[in-house]
């Protein structure tokens, strides 16, 4: 499929203005003539060198989801990219600089949206960036606006708002191959002709697509025109779906005109609509098959799970092999020391043993991608919808809620998207239920000093693989009870409607998964490098004081931190823990997996004069099966995580809610870990 | 309604019953009045059900479905969308 541009022609229209003004910019600030992509005719395009203020050029890529958008993204930035939140608000604010030979141009990608109306945060970000209305972030100072090639029309009608903000703007028509592939045609030509602007074709995974981009980004200047296009298709109603209280038509009208808008333009691009695609077909047909489709998701999970297990073990070999030859290594290396003692016996058996289980972090986003990649997230979310219904909650909270199974700080953020406030309230209450990946480090070292391995059912389901899928369904069953109980009592609401987007089924790309791996491990280990870095380093040194008697290390109930630990001890008695515990129990306030590291610190404080002491051997020591039992109890449902404290009290607004969350869930932990210890 | 229409038949949608904040997130998918609805397949659990429309699947519950008053596509040939 060739890569087709086209500045739109004839004169007078808006699209002229357009190259006239970066034209104008180009020739007072090319800087010396260097070297772009372009081949677009008219006047030299500028060099994007750094406009006045030191800063890049801005661009913004704005799209429907599911259309292309982020892997464009990807392609543009590679791994020069940092995620943040915008100020204020916990939309996600993706930007990255894209290198030209020109200069750089920074790129933000903005949540996948289908509109600019207020009527959900990402609508409401995505449209305050735009305008510039956002704090601390300028207005864009161009827009590319990513449409699904193979649905046109409909997409079409996001282009009308986005090209009525009168930035410069290109749209990148994405899917190109499916939409040759099923029979489906259009001139990209004409559709720019019609749109008055640059219009592109391409295959957003495909290296081509870029270069239509780059001749788009390389031609932005210093000053960019001010208001050069403006959309061909205009009326009065056209700005009003961006501002609710300016609607002078019925909002069916309103969207119903768009439509036919796009329609009209689709026609006149020689646009026609693909054929279904047979593989997505043929594959529904087996996937939410009556009897087929449970039975595929219920293996899906079981896979997910085993893997996570059984199949990342000779990685976490790998991986504590490393941490224990290099802290063996610098054991050896270092006098004796207080500073070996630190750096061997508290960072590296702290940080280490948390480490330990990137693999299998890295295992589960891996299966999350290639899940999302797919499309069968959302046939999954379909497949669960009646037990969603079932809680009163909606099919929109099902991908927060599942993405909460890897962390519920995003999981909070994205419930956004739950349009409807009572659900998403109740969304976001019971998202830290959801076994999120810090956890799994925690139940992974209980399970495997407590429970024996072994085959449970055949050779795919081990023992203890099925007890870590029973403790994830345990949390979401009371996630389902809470979420029942919420929506029957403090946030009762009539029921709303769900609309889901089946996208087509698509070979997920390494590319992505790559970054989004790449993405994870950054984050866990920025995590592992701060957090328990700094907890690690403060542990140390509370087992290192008051000094014994003979100016050594105390013995470590005699230290300070066995102090505190005996203070606390009376409350989590009760549980079968010991101070060992309750200082883990403490510092996992911070995040649950320090847990990990705390006690890998004192016991590698306690131990280092001996034979190192396995911590998993050091726990069968310190804990029987029941309170062993008590304390996964005590972590499935403890809210320990002041990330998720924080981001909840932001996305609602007050205390109200996360000091709710934080008793209920505390109340729900200690009782459980206080009967696992009682019965068993 | 849409929710009675069987498997395969390809409607007309003719009017949403529905306001505001719940009527925005069909319309912004192209689901607005004279569009094209096919339903394909029922979810295993019977609803939602699986709705062609503008060549993507969307899925839609049951009681969402009622909402969407259609007439068949034969009627309507020839009045809208000729192709």
């Amino acid at each position: 499929m060739p890569v087709r541009t086209k500045r739109p022609g004839g004169g007078g229209g808006p699209g002229p203005e357009l190259s006239a003004g970066v034209g104008r910019a180009s020739g007072e600030h090319d800087p010396g003539g260097a070297a772009t992509t372009s081949d677009i005719p008219g006047p030299k395009p500028a060099g994007s060198g750094q406009a006045p203020g030191g800063r890049f050029p801005k661009v913004a890529l704005v799209g429907p989801p599911n259309s292309g958008k982020s892997t464009l993204f990807n392609r543009l930035t590679g791994l020069r990219q940092r995620v943040a939140n915008y100020p204020g608000v916990t939309v996600e604010q993706r930007t990255g600089t894209a290198p030209l030979p020109a200069g750089s141009v920074e790129v933000t990608d903005l949540p996948g949206v289908h509109g600019l109306s207020p009527r959900s945060m990402d609508q409401r970000v995505t449209r305050d960036v735009l305008l510039g209305r956002m704090d601390g972030a300028p207005a864009p100072d161009a827009v590319i606006l990513v449409l699904d090639a193979t649905r046109l029309e409909s997409h079409l009608m996001l282009a009308e708002p986005v090209l009525a903000l009168g930035l410069p703007t290109l749209v990148v028509l994405t899917m190109a191959d499916e939409l040759g592939r099923r029979d489906g045609a259009l001139r990209a030509s004409a559709l720019a002709q019609e749109l008055g602007v640059n219009v592109a074709l391409v295959d957003a995974r495909s290296a081509q697509a870029l270069e239509p981009v780059r001749r788009f980004l390389s031609t932005l200047g210093r000053e960019t025109p001010t208001c050069p296009v403006a959309p061909t298709a205009s009326s009065p109603a056209e700005n009003d779906a961006s501002d609710p209280t300016e609607r002078s038509l019925p909002v069916v009208d309103l969207f119903a005109d768009r439509r036919q808008r796009a329609r009209t333009i689709g026609r006149s691009a020689g646009f026609r609509a693909p054929r279904p695609s047979p593989v997505t077909h043929r594959l529904d047909a087996l996937l939410l098959h009556p009897i087929l489709g449970p039975l595929a998701f219920l293996a899906v999970i079981v896979l997910v799970f085993q893997s996570i297990f059984a199949w990342a073990v000779p990685l976490m070999d790998g991986t504590e092999a490393l941490v224990a030859g290099s802290g063996e290594y610098l054991a050896r290396a270092l006098p004796d020391s207080w500073f070996r003692s630190l750096l061997v016996d508290g960072v590296w058996a702290g940080v280490g043993s948390v480490i330990v289980f990137l693999p299998q972090i890295l295992v589960l986003f891996f299966f999350i991608s290639i899940l999302e990649d797919s499309g069968y997230m959302a046939r999954a979310a379909v497949i669960a919808d009646r037990l969603m219904h079932r809680v009163g909650l909606q099919g929109e909270s099902f991908l927060p809620l599942l993405s909460a199974y890897a962390c519920a700080v995003p999981a909070v953020m994205a419930a956004r998207t739950v349009g409807n406030e009572r659900d998403r309230v109740a969304t976001i209450f019971v998202a830290p239920f959801m076994t999120c990946s810090a956890r799994l480090p925690v139940y992974a070292l209980l399970i495997a000093a407590f429970i024996p391995a072994g085959p449970l059912l055949g050779p795919f389901v081990g023992r203890r693989a099925a007890v870590l899928l029973g403790l994830y369904a345990l949390g979401l069953v009371v996630a389902v009870i809470t979420a029942a109980v919420l929506k029957g009592t403090l946030l009762r609401d009539r029921p709303t409607p769900f609309v889901m987007e089946l996208p087509p089924y698509r070979l997920p790309s390494a590319r992505s998964i790559a970054a989004r791996l790449v993405d994870r491990t950054r984050i866990f280990l920025r995590r592992a490098g701060k957090i328990i870095l700094a907890v690690a380093v403060a542990l140390w040194v509370l087992t290192q004081v008051p000094r014994s008697p003979e100016g050594g290390a105390p013995e470590i109930g005699d230290s300070a931190l066995g102090r505190i630990g005996q203070v606390i001890e009376p409350a989590i008695e009760p549980l079968g823990f010991d101070w060992r515990v309750g200082i883990g129990l403490v510092t996992s306030l911070a995040a649950r997996e320090v847990i990990v590291g705390t006690l890998g610190t004192i016991y590698g404080v306690e131990n280092a004069g001996e034979e190192s002491m396995e911590l998993q051997a050091a726990l069968q020591r310190d804990l029987d099966f029941g309170s062993a039992v008590g304390l996964l109890l005590f972590f499935v449902f403890a809210l320990q995580c002041m990330s998720t404290v924080a981001v909840v009290r932001r996305e609602t607004g007050g205390w109200r809610w996360p000091a709710l969350q934080f008793a209920y869930m505390l109340a729900l932990a200690y009782a459980g870990a206080w009967t696992a210890n009682a019965l068993l | 309604m849409l929710a009675d229409v069987p498997l395969k038949e390809e409607v007309v949608l003719v009017r949403i019953d529905l306001a505001g904040d719940d009527l925005e997130p069909l319309l912004e998918r192209g689901i607005v009045p004279g569009c094209r609805l096919c339903p394909v397949r029922h979810a295993p659990a019977g609803n939602p059900t699986v709705y062609r429309v503008d060549g993507a699947l969307v899925a839609l519950r049951k009681e969402t479905a009622s909402c969407l008053c259609v007439r068949s596509g034969l009627e309507a040939a020839g009045v809208l969308d000729p192709n």
